[in-house]
């Protein structure tokens, strides 16, 4: 490099690398000498680093493009894009290198997403520099080793919450034999067959060769919203690029290759012939087991410390149930059932710390915990019932084992109940008599303000103890509810507080406080109120489940619903519990924490036009019951 | 012996080939830079491109005639083994007294002043031609840097060797034509091409930038076709 100009002819490159942390805290001279020191790859995608011909330890530093780390199992450890360093093969000690080299454990495996264009400077370089600027040489070496332990946790993380399917093969899931049907019988015969033998999905044969995959949803989508006739050939709506899955592979390939590729059923073949067909919810119905070994392991810590280290995989667990197309039930319960083995892990080492309880009580949780519905790092809702037994000294334990537990969900990131209602509080720490009388004054003088705290309570259930001391309050209270018409009424009152934004899309009648501008508020405009009709449904017809889904499923055909609009209000629910389990998975995975604001940009016109729906029905079974008062 | 200009013509040209004229002229050429470029034997053209040393080279120019116009700057750098070395990189500006016309001092950012800190034209075409001896020459529309190149020589050396290229522009015009629809010639600019194939803005009209941006378009562009490693320099050359 000759000339007067040096500074500003490579000046692109220059502020590049600049902009780059640590190189930011170079002098401008270092920093030119680093520059013409660099050297520019591209590298096509699905490549791997170092790129071909280049054998000496080098830092890469991506220009354009994004490339993967991949641990030698093969796991994500890393994504990597524009301006990100790459220090894989920027190894000190030349020892290492060629050890690896030679064996080809490599212990990261990297490779190009999409095509990049590299820069990258020589190890030896990097660190000559570094001699004289501590600044570069302490990143480097700080970085990888805390790198190396982010990898291991998280590779650790991903063991936990995939090992099941990571473990078994495809083989343990599949159907057979196939469903399948001749490629000239018609669109009807097709449906027909489906519904007769209990398939949503066939293969269509042509000349006994597979030709293609029909789905429900392709009879949905290409025929009846064309207009197409059902008497046209199955083979007019058919898929004909169909993936399949060889039997070996394990179920975890099968799932994110149906994940990847947005289908729900994957034929499988053994030596290319077509043995069965494996689906989403197939493999989705186990992932549950998730939950189950999260359990295990909280069950197996000794620690509050431990715990909250388990607790940081809770939002990684609903991403991942999102991300698989798990419906909102789903995710709810699972994050529901890990709640509750935290609260017994908890209880556990509080009765460890301070002995036996004096009398028999429960411990029970209250609100969305309790009806299974909650979702990662919710508030905590509880409570405590005590055997009458107890005497006024008594409660020194409980108080000792509520601030123990409820101290200990706040430290696993559940914050503390806004409102006050946990089990810290004296007033929900009460003997079971105190609790028949909080419910007979809350239902035989009902006042809206009271009922608006208390409303909570109407869903509760035991996570530990004995359970029949709450299965009595409730049996009394239910007793009481079904037959108290003002008290339905007071209820209803207040549910009816929570109306669906109708206009949303036309008159953006939208929550127009501060940061959540233009967004609507899913769980206040949609989730509550349905949530609200369960609770009246099952109250006024004494329905014991909490449960938003069950308590509908109950009430479907009773006098206070009826059959039709039980299934449009669940659908309703359903479609408003996915929205809102997409967006909180979107905002999880951005790094920020989840919330229920939801803005219309984030869901197509088609889903826009299904919010619609929903409110239409939620808001004409409120209708309903204002009604009938 | 045939004379210089024959060596030069078109029809002389094809049925010789460059190896064999780098040979020819080489036995004229007075001792000194040409003579030195002249002696460094050219990359068989049925060599794989991938092992194929390339120098991808800028000219800024006054003008597109090179028999009025005159060389303001050049910037190259090497391409060799499928990566670019910043540290072969090579800018200069050219001492002359032509007038700089305005409209283009807006456009190349190079002032009178700035020229004058130039180096005088022999010193300039020296050190590009001893960087190209052995290589290709890798350029963005070839034929700036043709008839500029070979109109500096003829008045440096008094004759001009017929240079090897490769022309990003003309790979990708071949490659559109070949689609048979039709497309704005506007396409083929070099920041049109980079963008459309994602790689990131450059800030054009500087010599050294537009050639590391050439030599960055040249390797996307080969990674695209050149997959199994079976294109050699023949299929590429201009």
């Amino acid at each position: 490099m000759t000339g007067q100009n040096m500074a500003t002819e490579l000046s692109e490159i220059s502020t590049f690398i600049h902009s780059i942390p640590p190189f930011d805290s170079l002098p401008k001279q270092v920093l030119a000498q680093l520059v013409r020191e660099l050297t520019i790859n591209y590298v096509r995608k699905g490549d791997y680093l170092p790129p071909k011909g280049v054998n000496e330890p080098r830092l890469y530093i991506l220009r354009k493009g994004a490339i993967s780390c991949l641990s030698s199992d093969g796991e994500l450890v890393s994504r990597l894009g524009e301006g990100d360093l790459c220090d894989a093969f920027y190894h000190h000690d030349e020892q290492t290198l060629s050890n690896s080299k030679i064996t080809s454990e490599s212990p990261l495996q990297v490779q190009t997403d999409e095509d990049c264009l590299l820069y990258s400077v020589k190890a030896a370089v990097l660190d000559e520099i570094g001699a004289r600027f501590p600044s570069i040489s302490d990143y480097f070496s700080q970085n990888s080793a805390q790198r190396l332990k982010n990898k291991m946790s998280q590779v650790n993380e991903e063991a936990i919450l995939s090992s099941t399917l990571m473990n078994t093969a495809v083989s343990n899931f599949y159907q057979s034999p196939i469903a399948s049907i001749n490629a000239e019988k018609t669109i009807q015969q097709a449906a027909m067959q489906m519904n007769e033998e209990g398939y949503s999905c066939l293969v269509v044969i042509d000349k006994e060769n597979p030709v293609g995959i029909v789905t429900d949803k392709d009879i949905r989508r290409r025929c009846v919203a064309t207009g197409l006739a059902t008497s046209a050939a199955i083979s007019e709506i058919m898929t004909r690029d169909m993936y399949t899955i060889e039997v070996k592979s394990n179920a975890y390939d099968a799932l994110m290759m149906m994940t990847a590729k947005h289908i729900h059923h994957l034929p499988v073949t053994r030596h290319d012939q077509l043995v069965g067909m494996v689906t989403v919810t197939d493999l989705i119905n186990n992932e549950g087991h998730n939950a189950i070994n999260l359990s295990s392991i909280i069950h197996k810590a000794r620690t509050i410390a431990e715990l909250k280290e388990i607790s940081q995989l809770l939002p990684k667990l609903q991403i991942r149930l999102a991300k698989l197309g798990s419906s909102a039930d789903h995710v709810g319960k699972s994050i529901s059932a890990i709640t509750m083995a935290f609260t017994k892990r908890l209880i556990a080492m509080a009765e460890y710390k301070y002995g036996q309880a004096p009398v028999p009580y429960a411990w029970l949780a209250a609100g969305s915990q309790a009806r299974q519905e909650q979702l990662a790092h919710s508030d905590q809702d509880n409570a405590i019932i005590i055997c009458n037994s107890m005497k006024p000294y008594d409660d020194a334990w409980f108080e000792s084992l509520a601030t123990f537990v409820c101290d200990g969900l706040a430290e696993c990131g559940f914050i503390y109940c806004p409102g006050d209602i946990m089990a810290t509080n004296p007033k929900w720490r009460q003997p079971q008599k105190m609790w028949h009388k909080y419910f007979t004054d809350w239902v035989e003088t009902p006042s809206p303000k009271a009922l608006l705290n208390s409303s909570i309570f109407f869903d509760l259930e035991t996570v530990y103890g004995d359970v029949s001391l709450l299965n009595q309050v409730r049996k009394k209270l239910l007793h009481k509810t079904q037959n108290n018409t003002l008290f339905i009424a007071h209820l209803t009152k207040n549910a009816l507080n929570l109306r669906p934004p109708l206009g949303f899309f036309r008159d953006f009648v939208l929550k127009q406080n501060g940061k959540h501008r233009a967004t609507l508020d899913l769980k206040n405009n949609g989730i509550a109120p349905v949530v609200d009709l369960a609770r009246i449904y099952a109250l006024s017809e004494g329905i014991s489940a909490v449960n938003t889904i069950e308590r509908i499923q109950q009430a479907a055909g009773t006098p206070s619903l009826s059959k039709e609009s039980a299934e449009n209000l669940i659908d309703a629910y359903e479609f408003l519990g996915m929205l809102r389990v997409e967006h909180q998975a979107k905002e999880l995975m951005r790094g920020k924490s989840a919330d229920n604001f939801l803005s219309p940009k984030e869901i197509s016109k088609l889903e826009q036009g299904h919010l619609k729906d929903a409110f239409k029905v939620i808001k004409n079974l409120q209708d309903a019951r204002q009604s009938s008062y | 012996m045939p004379s210089a200009s024959l060596i030069n013509s078109p029809m002389f040209s094809w049925l010789l080939g460059y190896e064999a004229k780098r040979k020819l002229l080489l036995k004229k050429a007075p001792a000194g830079v040409l003579h030195d470029f002249l002696s460094v034997p050219l990359p068989n053209i049925n060599t794989p491109i991938d092992k194929v040393a390339i120098l991808a080279v800028d000219f800024e120019t006054t003008g597109l005639n090179a028999k009025q116009d005159k060389l303001l700057s050049v910037g190259y750098i090497t391409l060799q083994q499928q990566q670019i070395s910043l540290k072969s990189s090579y800018h200069q500006i050219i001492k002359s007294k032509a007038q700089l016309e305005e409209s283009n001092v807006i456009i190349h950012h190079i002032t009178d002043s700035q020229k004058e800190q130039g180096q005088a034209l022999a010193t300039v075409v020296a050190s590009l031609l001893q960087a190209l001896a052995g290589k290709v020459m890798l350029v963005h529309f070839a034929r700036i840097e043709k008839q500029f190149l070979t109109e500096a020589c003829y008045e440096l050396y008094g004759m001009a060797p017929s240079f090897p290229m490769i022309d990003t522009l003309a790979l990708a015009k071949r490659r559109l034509d070949k689609r048979d629809v039709a497309y704005d010639p506007s396409e083929l600019r070099l920041a049109s091409l980079r963008h459309k194939i994602q790689l990131p803005e450059h800030h054009g009209h500087n010599a050294l930038n537009d050639a590391i941006a050439t030599a960055e378009l040249f390797m996307a562009q080969m990674s695209k076709v050149n997959k199994d490693g079976k294109i050699t320099l023949k299929d590429v050359l201009l």
